[in-house]
């Protein structure tokens, strides 16, 4: 219920904020975008390495979300460049249902701009967890994403990889509610003849390092690295809070090394013995994968209690429309005055990506108040709605 | 015929004749015969060297699922045998090949209404069928529509069908993507499934392929040939139909999409005539648009369109040899003399490249 409102307070607001003349302004600035055989959409995200757009392969019609890179901001990363070709490398040679597929590699020289094509995804487990009012997933959905994360995991593990850095923002969901584990740039692959699966660096988000790390340790397992963290996403999904927090780093890790974790009793025992297996402070005695997935809260399926979390619109768009076809629109069709009903609706795509940036930014009590605001508008872009979310059938 | 077991040593076929060559031209398919009780058989051969590792994995499941269905409609699996680096999979002969293959060789302007009324009537049993077991085929099209000498209609194709039962539930809507590297039925699949998005598709998605098969085989040309692939998408996606071709509606002077210079106005006129001269009964047109509907909520279910009136009169399968002469089935006694392509075909296999005349025809 809170979240559908949510909805709509965006909705208005960005009905609030539609200006005609930016309709035109929009509408010379969208014109299609051919690499390769892929035909470019729209921004699905963005993180400091650079944009992940939508693309569309031209010759399967299968949708392709595309990361690009841009050499200029690698260089500013630290390791930028080798973690961008250690992902390569190892997505190259992965194959599991539950670990996001590298379909296809492009490098611009010119542009100095590299194009990483992968499985279209929905969404982001991160995303999905906060566009809820407590944060959190009911327990079943929680479980049907966690088994998935353990299958995955199982795979990398398996396949001598530590992933390093997991938690619900690298944890993506397609179409068909898969879970993928992605983003390999910090995982590691172990040596094919290495003895056992020590590792000696880590660069991942500090919230979900365990205490060996905290605790600046030299060396330590690293398959128990991704148990911990793994664990703390458990913890994340089925609270909706953190077991470690602190104001800056170095208390988080100070909390984090003591490794005293509160698990809230009025989780299922199952799941409170789950949870202390894999947040267990030393390495030696953490539940190991092959236990995790004999575990009875792993084994058991929950009943279907409450509401799924579903995932969030984007830009307002519920059903997550291939936001290639304006553009395809635009490259078959061409001026055809037909096509300006599309033109609206992607120039509202916009207009809403602006509003939605500054939904992120202002809290739930500014944004309802600007829906008092401008009735008489609201009516008029109302229509160019209307025909927005009518144009796919 | 029924009551052989068809064993899985290569030894005992002996191939005879090239038969067709798969569209995806990952596999062969021959004539043989089986020694043991002296019938002819279709001899599927794929080269797993040629495919994708993604693309063998059709092949594998679709083995395991041809191998769990029965139905007169159905292409039977009789054997399947990996034999040197190849899988083969032994196949009853269908003697007039596809129905797509019919209508290229023989109806260049498309089949008669009546053969397609029972091709049609023959394709939506087997999807009752498939859509209770549930299944959706996800590549009905006509070189998928197999025609035995008796005039039995089977579909095949089901490398790339889905199951609609996943992780231990009856999924009300699919999402996945037929996943092939070639993508050669795109041109089939109905709007829902190709737009990709949370909606996703049910088993209605095959009736549209349904709409598109019909309107392949009555125009004679493949669907959306020669229209780039994302137009044929926005299209789709829009409701704009291209419909079966006749007197009601063509549209003189209007040259149709995809033509390409003088060379093809002769043959242009040619079909145009034609078009212009027939009509196709009401009942065709309507059945056709029920499928084609492109919102899938309204269109209907395999089970309700069986009860239309264009099927109630559809000829049994008894009357198709009849409705397609002068197209001829292969049986023993007239094996298509190819002796030099099938000799050449071998050695072409060793030399690893072929370059016989492709015919649009596959399992």
């Amino acid at each position: 219920m809170l979240s559908g409102n949510n909805d709509e307070e965006q909705d208005i607001m960005f009905f609030h904020r539609v200006d005609s003349d930016e309709i035109i302004y929009q509408t010379e600035k969208k014109s299609c975008k051919i690499i390769g055989k892929y035909v470019m959409g729209d921004l699905l995200g963005e993180g400091s390495y650079g944009k992940v757009k939508e693309m569309l392969d031209s010759e399967t019609l299968c949708r392709r979300a595309v990361k690009i890179l841009k050499k200029r901001k690698l260089r500013r990363i630290p390791n930028g460049e080798q973690n961008v070709q250690r992902e390569i490398q190892l997505l190259k040679t992965l194959r599991h249902k539950n670990v996001i597929e590298l379909v296809d590699v492009m490098y611009n020289p010119e542009k100095e701009k590299m194009y990483l094509v992968m499985e279209y995804c929905v969404g982001v487990l991160q995303d999905m967890l906060e566009s809820t009012s407590n944060k959190k997933f009911p327990n079943w959905q929680a479980h049907w994403y966690f088994i998935q994360l353990m299958e995955g995991l199982q795979y990398l593990h398996s396949s001598g990889i530590i992933h390093k850095d997991i938690k619900p923002g690298n944890l993506l969901i397609t179409l068909d509610d898969t879970l993928k584990i992605s983003d390999l740039g910090v995982a590691e692959a172990l040596d094919r003849f290495a003895p056992d699966d020590t590792c000696y660096t880590s660069q991942g988000s500090p919230a979900f390092q365990p205490p060996e790390i905290a605790n600046g340790m030299e060396k330590f397992s690293g398959f128990k690295v991704d148990i911990w963290s793994s664990g703390v996403t458990l913890y994340n999904l089925v609270t909706g809070k953190y077991p470690f927090e602190g104001e800056t780093i170095f208390k988080l890790f100070e909390c984090i090394g003591q490794g005293d974790v509160v698990i809230p009793e009025e989780l299922e025992d199952q799941l409170i013995d789950l949870l202390k297996g894999m947040l267990h402070k030393d390495p030696e005695f953490r539940i190991p994968l092959e236990n995790i997935i004999r575990h009875p809260w792993v084994i058991r399926k929950p009943p279907k209690t409450l509401e799924r979390v579903p995932i969030p619109p984007l830009r307002g768009d519920e059903l997550h429309t291939m936001t290639v076809l304006p553009y395809l629109y635009d490259y078959h069709y061409g001026d055809q005055s037909s096509s300006t009903q599309y033109i609206s609706e992607r120039q509202l795509n916009e207009e809403n990506k602006i509003s939605m940036q500054e939904a992120c930014t202002n809290n739930k009590g500014s944004s309802s108040k600007k829906t008092c605001k401008s009735d008489g508008r609201q009516t008029s872009c109302l229509n160019i709605r209307k025909l927005a979310t009518c144009h796919p059938s | 015929m029924e009551k052989v077991t068809y064993n899985t040593n290569s030894d005992d076929y002996q191939i005879c004749s090239l038969f067709a060559q798969s569209l995806t031209e990952v596999a062969v398919v021959y004539i043989a015969r089986h020694i043991p009780s002296n019938t002819l058989v279709a001899y599927k051969k794929y080269d797993l060297d040629k495919m994708s590792a993604e693309d063998a994995e059709l092949v594998q499941d679709e083995v395991i699922l041809m191998r769990q269905l029965n139905h007169s409609a159905i292409l039977p699996l009789l054997s399947s045998f990996v034999a040197d680096h190849k899988v083969v999979c032994i196949l009853p002969l269908m003697g007039y090949g596809s129905a797509a293959d019919v209508m290229l060789r023989h109806f260049p302007t498309g089949l008669p209404e009546a053969a397609i009324a029972t091709i049609m009537k023959a394709v939506l049993q087997a999807l009752v069928y498939l859509h209770a077991k549930g299944i959706i085929h996800r590549a009905v099209r006509g070189s998928h529509t197999l025609i035995s000498a008796e005039g039995n209609v089977v579909l095949s194709g089901l490398r790339y069908a889905c199951p609609v039962i996943s992780a231990g539930k009856w999924q009300r809507k699919m999402h996945s993507y037929p996943a092939s590297i070639m993508a050669p039925n795109v041109n089939w699949l109905s709007p829902e499934l190709l737009k990709q998005n949370l909606e996703g598709y049910d088993e209605r998605s095959d009736i549209y392929s349904v709409g598109i098969t019909a309107c392949e085989l009555a125009n004679g040309i493949a669907p959306y040939q020669g229209v780039s692939k994302t137009l044929m998408l926005i299209e789709k996606v829009q409701g704009i139909l291209r419909p079966l071709m006749d007197s009601s509606t063509y549209i003189p002077r209007v040259p149709i999409e995809g033509e390409n210079g003088a060379d093809m106005c002769q043959d242009d006129d040619d079909y145009s005539s034609i078009i212009a001269n027939r009509t196709f009964s009401n009942a065709f047109h309507n059945v056709t648009e029920l499928c084609l509907e492109t919102q899938d909520h309204l269109r209907p279910v395999a089970k309700d369109l069986l009860t239309h009136a264009f099927f109630k009169n559809a000829a049994p399968p008894a009357a198709l040899p009849r409705l397609l002469y002068p197209a001829m089935p292969i049986l023993q006694d007239n094996l298509p003399d190819n002796q030099e392509d099938l000799e050449s075909m071998m050695v072409c296999e060793k030399l690893y490249s072929l370059a016989i005349d492709p015919v649009s025809w596959d399992f």
